[in-house]
């Protein structure tokens, strides 16, 4: 074997594990990510898996062995919450909340979808509602509203436009809106996000 | 006695190799000590223990420099008993002793810390030294012990118990709640990895038992009352009415035919149906009917002459008290299947094609069901494509799941699977696991050829959750691990291969002896190295599945073991027990009885004549729940007196 080939061979020989993922999970409270078996029910129960490629426990196991692949895999955004894994799960692990906490630390480190990036930074930020009712686009809310003989725009911030900017404010002093700065950045800079 | 003025009180310090002289200073240790007060003398050595440091101690003793021993060594629970000896061997009042310990408690749990080991020893040397100078000598107390032994649970433990006490030449009761010993070992098809007939290796010894001149047979019985203690226990049963007289009863079955009630078939896990009046299987010890008043509708046809000839028939039968003194007690209660109905996703009770593991046992059985030709329950035709389950209820952390492994279930499985295959060898059989675990002997290679020459399948994954067609067809959904795919595989019939439960009945059995369950709800052991078969209370034995879940080979062991340390207490015509009960006062004693609602032994009786409370010496294990609950401070533990106690507390108090 010429010393090419084995180079080449060796690349997928793993020689170390880390702990860097397992300890956030850690730090989070979720040290029950440890117990995993590895029995698939997971997977096996997962509604989205039956039509998206998200498999589970095979995220779980990346996370669990440092494999930080994992973040940048747009799976692990096709979880709908449902809780079934959760509910069979024989060891007792919230999976659910791992597939979520596995989502904060791909956010924190600037892996994040453009839809959602876009309903954060362009929505959530900008008018403090997840689903907004101002703006053109919107215009069938607030038709909708009307037709029930509601005012067009709730009572929240969409009839307060004062209150934005403390919404804003809470959501600097949160640092939401820095991470979003940050994103932000990094997205511009390279472009070598989820495609 | 011997007065305060008098008191000689020798320090032994033990370096246990490098175990305690590792971490600790003994040189400073020794002259701390030695400035204690009432201590005449501290020595120090290799091993304490050793037979030259035993030596040591007796010379002291005999040539009368000290009265008093304190031992700076390991835990007592190494070698208390070891001291004591040392004592008794010589004649000096073992309760003179008292052991610190500073290898567990100070050298092992500040391995980094040498000064705060030093300083925790110094404690525990002051506190030794303090409660020695309050010692009284204490008598150990007698009793008798009576040549008998009850074994609770009439399957292959109880039998086998039952059995090697009766061959010693001690009368046994076996008792059982069923009509039939046998237990579940009875239902079984074949036994692995020998592939016997279960039933051919068992019933010889249930004959045996029917035929042993020493073992009186209470089936269809349970315990009512227990009182007692050691090799005196005075037991009441409670004989179920059979409403046929078992001597008159020759086990004819011309009863069966006629009798019009049909109910479920417990052996065969209601696969089956049997009458009213009925023997639980064909090999039944004993052989003579039982009528299940449950179900009965008592039309009379069985009680005509012409049906029973020996006119055995008694409607009017009542349920039997009766009292029996035995020295010791086995109790092998055995197991239950875990109950998957919970578990919704697999469908067990919704589905008619999947059954469980007894279940299948039962199909397989050439005096099951179906004759040892299995087929699927829902229309009887011959499955070509089975799965089993592995890990059901067991290994299972959420709410009414065991989290232990029950240890017998992938043999079972893999069993099971190559008797089906021996059965129908074009079938296809896949078992779905988690982990395969075949520790046993032999066991590895049942495995192995299960692959090789049988060609089942075995898939790494859980099955998620399992569907049913409209022809009753089980489709099973699961993750295959090790190829990361999900499987959707349609099969004709899913077993669930079940874990092991306690009895249902162990609960009343535990509190009735007041024995002890471990975390997951078997009977707890003594040692769980040690002394595996003993229970916390003496004379009380637990062996097989009660225990906790084990194979056939390893419940036998288990049950000779039993045997054999039930024997070794009846061999004896007395025993000694230390003497650390509690001990009322009955000058200070109201008669608020608080103390006796709180014993777990039952050791505290009321003298309705005195009004007094009165503890019974040798029920007492002295675990000392009474005495602080006294509210009038009336009740003092021997080796343990308040006095003793404040002693202790008091060095506490100047150290801080």
């Amino acid at each position: 074997m010429n010393s090419k080939t084995e180079e080449v061979l060796r690349k997928d020989i793993r020689k170390s594990y880390n702990n860097k993922l397992i300890q956030k999970f850690i730090n989070a409270g979720l040290e029950e990510i440890r117990a995993c078996i590895n029995c698939g029910t997971c997977t096996g129960s997962c509604p989205s898996g039956k039509r998206t490629a998200l498999r589970v426990r095979s995220a779980i196991k990346k996370a669990l062995d440092g494999d930080e692949s994992i973040l940048k895999d747009k799976d692990i955004w096709f979880c709908s919450t449902c809780y079934y894994c959760y509910e069979r799960c024989p060891r007792n692990i919230p999976v659910t909340d791992m597939i979520i906490k596995l989502r904060n630390i791909a956010v924190e480190e600037g892996y994040i979808l453009d839809n959602h990036f876009d309903l954060a930074y362009n929505v959530f930020y900008k008018t403090c509602h997840a689903i907004s009712a101002i703006g053109e686009n919107n215009k069938k809310w607030r038709e909708l509203r009307e037709s029930y003989d509601l005012p067009s725009l709730p009572p929240t911030v969409h009839s307060y436009p004062e209150a934005v900017k403390e919404c804003q404010k809470l959501m600097r002093e949160v640092k939401f809106k820095q991470l979003l700065d940050k994103i932000k950045k990094k997205k511009k800079k390279d472009n070598k996000n989820i495609k | 006695m011997v007065e305060t003025e008098n008191l000689k009180i020798g320090v032994y310090i033990c370096h246990c190799g490098t175990n305690i002289s590792g971490n600790i200073n003994i040189d400073l240790l020794k002259e701390y000590s030695s400035k204690i007060s009432n201590v005449v003398l501290v020595k120090d050595y290799k091993f304490m223990c050793s037979d030259i440091g035993q030596k040591l101690i007796k010379a002291d003793i005999e040539s009368g420099i000290i009265n008093r021993v304190v031992i700076a060594a390991c835990s007592p629970r190494l070698h208390e008993y070891t001291f004591r000896s040392v004592c008794e061997d010589i004649g000096f009042n073992p309760f003179l002793f008292e052991q610190a310990n500073i290898r567990e408690h100070s050298s092992w749990v500040n391995l980094n810390d040498p000064e705060g080991a030093f300083e925790i020893a110094k404690d525990h040397i002051n506190m030794a030294v303090a409660k020695a100078s309050k010692l009284k000598p204490l008598k150990k107390i007698k009793v008798s012990v009576e040549s008998s032994c009850l074994v609770i649970g009439g399957g292959i433990a109880g039998i086998n118990s039952a059995l090697d006490l009766a061959n010693n030449g001690y009368k046994v009761y076996l008792l059982e709640k069923n009509p039939s010993i046998g237990g579940h070992m009875a239902q079984l098809d074949k036994t692995f990895p020998t592939m016997d007939c279960s039933a051919c290796i068992l019933t010889p010894r249930m004959v045996d038992i029917a035929r042993n001149q020493n073992i009186t047979l209470l089936t269809y019985s349970e315990i009512v009352g227990i009182d007692g203690y050691v090799g005196n226990f005075k037991i009441k049963i409670m004989k179920k009415p059979h409403y046929v007289d078992q001597i008159k009863c020759n086990g004819c079955g011309s009863c069966i035919t006629p009798c019009p009630v049909i109910c479920k078939n417990e052996f065969d896990l209601g696969m089956t149906s049997r009458k009213a009046i009925y023997i639980p299987f064909p090999q039944a010890i004993p052989g003579e009917y039982t009528i299940d008043m449950e179900n009965c509708i008592k039309c009379g046809i069985c009680a005509d002459p012409n049906v029973c000839e020996t006119e055995a028939i008694n409607f009017n039968d009542k349920p039997e008290i009766i009292n029996i003194k035995v020295g010791t007690i086995i109790v092998a209660t055995g197991w239950d299947l875990y109950d998957p109905t919970e578990l919704k996703q697999y469908g067990y009770g919704r589905y008619p094609n999947v059954i469980n593991s007894l279940q299948m046992e039962r199909l397989l059985s050439s005096i099951g069901p179906l004759s040892g030709n299995p087929a699927r329950p829902s229309d009887l035709l011959v499955p070509k494509r089975i799965a089993f389950l592995q890990c059901v209820g067991s290994r299972y952390y959420r709410e009414g799941g065991n989290r232990y492994c029950s240890r017998v279930c992938c043999m079972y499985a893999i069993k099971q699977a190559r008797q089906y295959k021996e059965k129908y060898p074009d079938c296809e059989i896949f078992i779905f696991y988690i982990d395969m675990r075949t520790f046993g002997k032999e066991y590895e290679e049942f495995y192995e050829s299960s692959q090789r020459e049988y060609g089942i399948r075995y898939i790494r994954g859980r099955i998620a959750e399992v569907l049913e067609d409209k022809n009753n067809n089980i489709i099973i959904r699961s993750e295959d691990t090790l190829s990361q795919q999900l499987i959707e595989l349609k099969v004709d019939l899913l077993i669930l291969s079940c874990g092991l439960e306690p009895n249902i009945d162990s609960d009343k059995i535990g509190s009735l002896l007041c024995l002890q369950k471990s975390s997951d709800g078997f009977f707890m052991e003594a040692h769980p190295k040690l002394r595996p078969i003993d229970t916390l209370l003496e004379g009380i034995f637990i062996s097989g599945v009660a225990q906790g879940p084990k194979d056939i080979p390893d419940t036998v062991a288990q049950a000779k073991a039993a045997a054999s340390g039930a024997s070794i207490l009846m061999a004896k015509a007395e025993l000694e027990i230390d003497p650390y009960y509690t001990v009322v006062i009955d000058q200070l004693c109201s008669g608020c009885k608080i103390c006796q609602s709180l014993c777990p032994y039952n050791a505290i009786e009321f003298d309705d004549y005195k009004k007094k409370a009165l503890i019974n010496p040798v029920l007492c294990k002295g675990c000392g729940t009474c005495a602080p609950a006294c509210p009038s401070g009336a009740i003092e533990q021997n080796h343990f007196t308040s006095d003793q106690m404040n002693s202790i507390i008091d060095i506490i108090k100047e150290d801080n």
